[in-house]
């Protein structure tokens, strides 16, 4: 009988924390908006208001602000809590970098990662970059398929498209109201 | 073109009994034009003597030669899918681990010929050769032990349980072999002849990479979640000092002159410069995206920057990059051969 999935996260739960494998996988995504780049760092740049324009967020508790060293408590309309913790926050080059602080399998199918988000200007309007790094599920070398590299890609590649995709809806929105 | 499958399945590592193929075993998914370069011999990569860097990208499974004052890396030759670690051996034989798969590859540097691929239990991923070439210790990611085999055969000869995520591996001219436990904080020291622990010496969050002062009386270890570099004394085998770099720092290397550290940063993007005796910081230089592994190569640093997927070229003189070479994707570990070894 295969495992299912619920029995394979919750055998790894007492292992997975904050595991480091040893292949790294990269996500690389970005959105033109039709807005100035302030415009659009203001809704993005605060850390723990990621749910006012991340659709698949439900809410978001942050503690210390932007400063580096802030963590905040993502919860997913999907189920699950990604907890991350604030590395870098540039307002003056419109970025901010932070990682995972504690794995939840249930959120998003990896053990650690890493991202950036950043605004710059595009044309008439600005850019949005959101660059990660991550490890897969199960980082040991027989991942089910549901904690596997592809999977891992799948799962952050729709996170961040999802984002960037609410991002521009809600400032586009914004913007020309 | 059906020279290619025959040739791969010769060289495919030998599958795990009973277990059926799936994406992550080997097969043959070297594009066919790349295959033919070392088939045939056409593109090796070095036409010729003098020092180089070699650069190991882990997402496209090629290796590539960069020879200083070149406008671009030389071509990007198949090796295997997944090469992490890369140690180079005294007869310019470069060794790449492969940790997805459970192989280290040995490959000929001077022509990219590959050699022989060895099956090695667990993730293999960081490795050392010895100074006579004939033995390779090589730790395991997930299992934290390292072993040494017979560079040949591959046949293990010891094994040694050490700390969590064995990452760096660096043998001194005293033999000893210096690990950075990544997931124990510490460095461990290992007798490299009977691959018994001498000592455990205490660290920053995450050591990742290592590397030896010229004078081998200094290891330097890149620290990633502490954001700092720790000194060791490798008499007294006692952390010396610990001092600040750029963000996650992914890898570190002394200047031939043994002035210089060059940290590399890998989410701040940039590579710290530190003087070596005073260590205060000199410069710092932007590089490309994520950058992880350092080497020098005569008046030249190389930065392998895994997420842009280049080669930062930094002058030692100046302290700046003066070049950007694109290489193929995941360019994680980069070695330099002092001078090229005679075939």
């Amino acid at each position: 009988m295969r495992p299912t999935l619920p029995t394979l996260l919750l055998a790894l739960a007492a292992t997975a924390a904050l595991a480091h494998g040893p292949t790294p996988q990269k996500i690389d995504q970005s959105i033109t908006i039709a807005a100035s780049p302030e415009a659009v760092w203001d809704m993005l740049g605060p850390f723990d208001r990621i749910a006012d324009w991340h659709p698949d967020v439900a809410r978001s508790e942050g503690s210390g602000g932007n400063q580096e060293g802030a963590t905040r408590r993502v919860t997913l309309r999907a189920g699950g809590t990604l907890a991350e913790g604030l590395d870098e926050w540039k307002p003056e080059a419109r970025t901010y970098s932070y990682r995972m602080s504690d794995p939840d399998l249930t959120a998003l199918p990896v053990s650690s990662y890493s991202a950036t988000i950043t605004v710059t200007p595009e044309g008439g309007g600005a850019k949005v970059a959101w660059i990660g790094r991550f490890y897969r599920g199960d980082t040991g070398n027989e991942p089910a398929e549901a904690l596997s590299d592809e999977a891992g890609k799948a799962a952050m590649n729709r996170y961040f498209a999802d984002g960037l995709r609410g991002l521009k809806a809600k400032v586009e929105g914004v913007a020309t109201r | 073109m059906s020279a290619v499958p025959a040739l791969w399945s010769k060289l495919e590592a030998p599958r795990r009994p009973g277990r059926s193929a799936s994406p992550r075993s080997w097969r043959p998914a070297a594009p066919a034009g790349l295959a033919l370069l070392w088939l045939t011999g056409g593109a090796a990569l070095s036409q010729q003597g003098g020092p180089a860097v070699y650069v190991a990208s882990q997402e496209a499974g090629t290796v590539a030669r960069v020879d200083p004052g070149a406008s671009a890396a030389g071509p990007a030759l198949f090796v295997g899918p997944g090469p992490a670690g890369l140690a180079a051996g005294p007869d310019g034989t470069l060794y790449l681990t492969h940790p997805d798969h459970g192989t280290v590859t040995a490959v000929e540097a001077r022509t990219g010929r590959v050699l022989r691929r060895l099956r090695v239990r667990g993730q293999p991923f960081g490795i050392a050769v010895s100074p006579d070439g004939t033995e390779l210790f090589v730790g395991d990611w997930q299992a934290g032990t390292v072993s040494r085999l017979a560079a040949e055969s591959g046949l293990v000869e010891a094994i040694v349980g050490i700390g969590r995520e064995p990452a760096a591996l660096v043998l001194d001219r005293a033999g000893r072999l210096f690990v950075a436990e990544r997931g124990s904080d510490a460095v461990g020291v290992l007798d490299a002849r009977t691959l018994t622990r001498r000592a455990s010496v205490p660290v920053g969050w995450a050591p990742f990479a290592l590397a030896l002062s010229p004078a081998q009386d200094r290891l330097y270890v890149a620290n990633v979640r502490s954001n700092d570099l720790t000194v060791i004394d490798t008499s007294s085998l006692k952390p010396l000092a610990t001092v600040p770099s750029g963000r996650s720092p992914y890898g570190v290397a002394a200047s031939p002159d043994g002035r210089l550290l060059l940290v590399s940063n890998q989410e701040s993007g940039s590579v710290s410069v530190l003087d070596a005796g005073d260590l205060t910081l000199r410069e710092r230089i932007g590089v490309g995206r994520y950058p992880e592994g350092i080497a020098v190569a005569g008046a030249h640093a190389y930065v392998a920057n895994w997420f842009s997927a280049d080669v930062s070229v930094i002058d030692l003189a100046t302290l700046r990059e003066t070049a950007r070479l694109p290489v193929a994707e995941g360019p994680r570990a980069i070695v330099a051969i002092p001078a090229e070894m005679p075939p």
